[in-house]
């Protein structure tokens, strides 16, 4: 079921995708990008859930979570030439019932486009490992 | 190894033991003849951040990793040093970044000398482009690399 377009969802940057400077747009290219409800889950809860299930230490550790509205990326979708209909879709699974979907295939200039209307939040001090 | 192999047996000789190899030793992986090069050609070109990035991402990054990822391909790995050996990045500007894609690719991202982000991804298949400047995004053949980084370059 598609979301609301006033819902804002977030996804997990790791090690691999973040270097202290950029943020790789790959994060966002592809089919099936998997994103996180902050509508089931709050962000304050999502940091546990991400260190658990998604950061696989020693290589690849959680480094940001990147919030964006729903309403917002379908903007940034429609105003490609040509325009591209991007929804959201529920997908909850066990380990976290927020996880979803972007079901359509994200192209590298589109995923350019997203990367700036994303709202980074930082790790916490006390979720920092020693 | 030597001493492995010959634990158990008759000795015909003895080696002298200044030149016996401890077997921990003798289990470091050896450098290929060019790796050296090709190091020194990431920390010239991409500084110390990218070269141990590149490191990490070969040596730590197995099968599987994070969303069914895959390990970086030897293809893709190959392409991004002969392209990174031919392009020229601005001196005045950040250092490139790197970064693994989740198909096993390497990608490369940088700021031309007008500032606007120039990315390349080095597949198993080919080189994915995109130019923020003309928002246009490309694929090349791996015999197109060296024509494509002069391209590039700012």
């Amino acid at each position: 079921m598609p979301l609301a377009s006033g819902e804002d969802v977030v996804r997990a940057v790791c090690t691999d995708k973040w270097d202290g400077e950029r943020l790789s747009p790959s994060l966002f290219v592809g089919q099936n990008i998997s994103v996180s409800r902050l509508a089931i889950t709050p962000l304050a809860d999502h940091w546990d859930l991400f260190r658990q299930y998604v950061e696989d230490p020693p290589e690849r550790r959680l480094e940001l979570i990147a919030q964006i509205q729903v309403g917002r990326l379908q903007s940034i979708g429609k105003a490609r030439n040509p325009p591209v209909a991007l929804t959201v879709e529920a997908r909850p699974e066990e380990w976290n019932p927020a996880h979803a979907e972007i079901p359509q295939r994200i192209t590298r200039g589109l995923a350019n486009k997203i990367l700036p209307a994303l709202q980074r939040h930082f790790l916490p001090p006390h979720h920092r490992q020693a | 190894m030597n001493a492995l192999l010959l634990q158990g047996q008759s000795q015909a000789y003895t080696l002298l033991e200044e030149l016996q190899e401890p077997p921990e030793v003798s289990a470091v992986r050896r450098a290929e003849p060019d790796e050296i090069a090709r190091e020194e050609l990431l920390l010239r070109k991409l500084g110390p951040k990218g070269w141990g990035r590149v490191h990490h991402f070969r040596n730590y990054y197995a099968s599987g990793w994070g969303e069914n990822g895959h390990a970086l391909s030897p293809k893709a790995l190959d392409a991004f040093f002969r392209f990174v050996e031919v392009v020229e990045f601005p001196a005045d500007k950040a250092s490139p970044s790197v970064f693994l894609t989740d198909r096993g690719g390497i990608e490369l991202c940088w700021e031309n000398r007008a500032g606007e982000s120039v990315q390349v991804e080095f597949t198993a298949s080919g080189v994915e482009c995109y130019q923020a400047a003309s928002d246009r995004e490309g694929l090349a053949a791996f015999e197109d690399l060296e024509q494509l980084s002069r391209q590039l370059s700012s």
